[in-house]
């Protein structure tokens, strides 16, 4: 994963409406119309999300042009997560060592 | 003592830990900001610093290399943002994310003085959102509230039950 596509799924992610969205999906395909009907927006304020969506990967769509169902993709989430958690356990590693490392500094400076 | 990973945050695409030292701010400062003493602990156990070499100014360069426990290398190139001793640190790493890919880290250190003890506050962004709008930032903030990970988690759960 590049930092670009990194960027992208986070920006999508960012939303808390895309969010509901992506939980929605999460339990099977729906249309454009279901997807609208719990946040109270017009479907073209929907359709503006579900193209940040399908944009960053997440999403999918249906080829038939009246119904086109959207479905969930779940790969950029599982990249991201790994990433982060990665990220983390890099600098809980360090902090581990560095905490041993300053009690023997500390030590040193005594003398 | 575990790291604190805050979720709370407020701004932008953020990982927060935290961590308090039982020596004081000037010995950590120190061991973050003198090469030979970051080649001891940097990555943790088992991973070790061949090359770490630290030009110590804003604009400066941090060129680090790691070895991990199976041999291999990693470079790890950085830039120094800001240098205010003994309490804040800001550099920009860029970091890798595959066998042919890289990331910008922007990583915001600061020690605070508990007396006698120090307390670490790591802040690290990722990429740089500098040119997106106010309503993007906005939007991340949320999404580091509410958490990638959990809603990853949670859908994960859900793809791999019948």
């Amino acid at each position: 994963m590049n930092a670009e596509r990194l960027t992208s799924t986070l920006f999508a992610l960012a939303d808390p409406t895309r969010r509901a969205i992506l939980a929605r999906l999460s339990t099977g395909e729906a249309t454009v119309g279901e997807l609208a009907e719990p946040h109270e927006m017009t479907l073209a304020a929907v359709s503006k999300h579900l193209k940040v969506l399908e944009g960053a990967g997440l999403i999918s769509r249906g080829r038939e042009a009246q119904w086109r169902p959207c479905r969930l993709e779940a790969a950029p989430l599982r990249d991201v997560s790994e990433w982060l958690e990665n990220y983390r356990q890099f600098w809980g590693a360090s902090m581990d060592k560095l905490d041993e490392y300053l009690k023997t500094m500390q030590k040193k400076r005594r003398k | 003592m575990k790291p604190i990973i805050d979720s709370t945050s407020t701004e932008e695409p953020v990982v927060i830990m935290t961590r308090i030292f039982d020596v004081p701010r000037e010995v950590v400062w120190e061991a973050l900001t003198t090469p030979e003493h970051v080649a001891q602990w940097f990555g943790g156990h088992g991973f070790s610093s061949p090359v770490c070499e630290m030009d110590l100014r804003p604009g400066g360069a941090w060129r680090h290399v790691m070895r991990a426990p199976d041999g291999s290398e990693f470079p790890v190139n950085s830039v120094f943002v800001e240098v205010v001793a003994p309490q804040r640190l800001v550099w920009k790493s860029q970091r890798r994310v595959s066998a042919t890919e890289t990331a910008e880290v922007t990583h915001t250190t600061t020690l605070e003085d508990l007396g006698g003890k120090t307390r670490w506050k790591l802040v690290a962004r990722f990429a740089d959102y500098a040119d997106r709008d106010t309503s993007v930032k906005m939007g991340f903030a949320q999404m580091v509230g509410q958490g990638v990970e959990r809603l990853g988690d949670f859908l994960e759960k859900r793809r791999s039950s019948p």
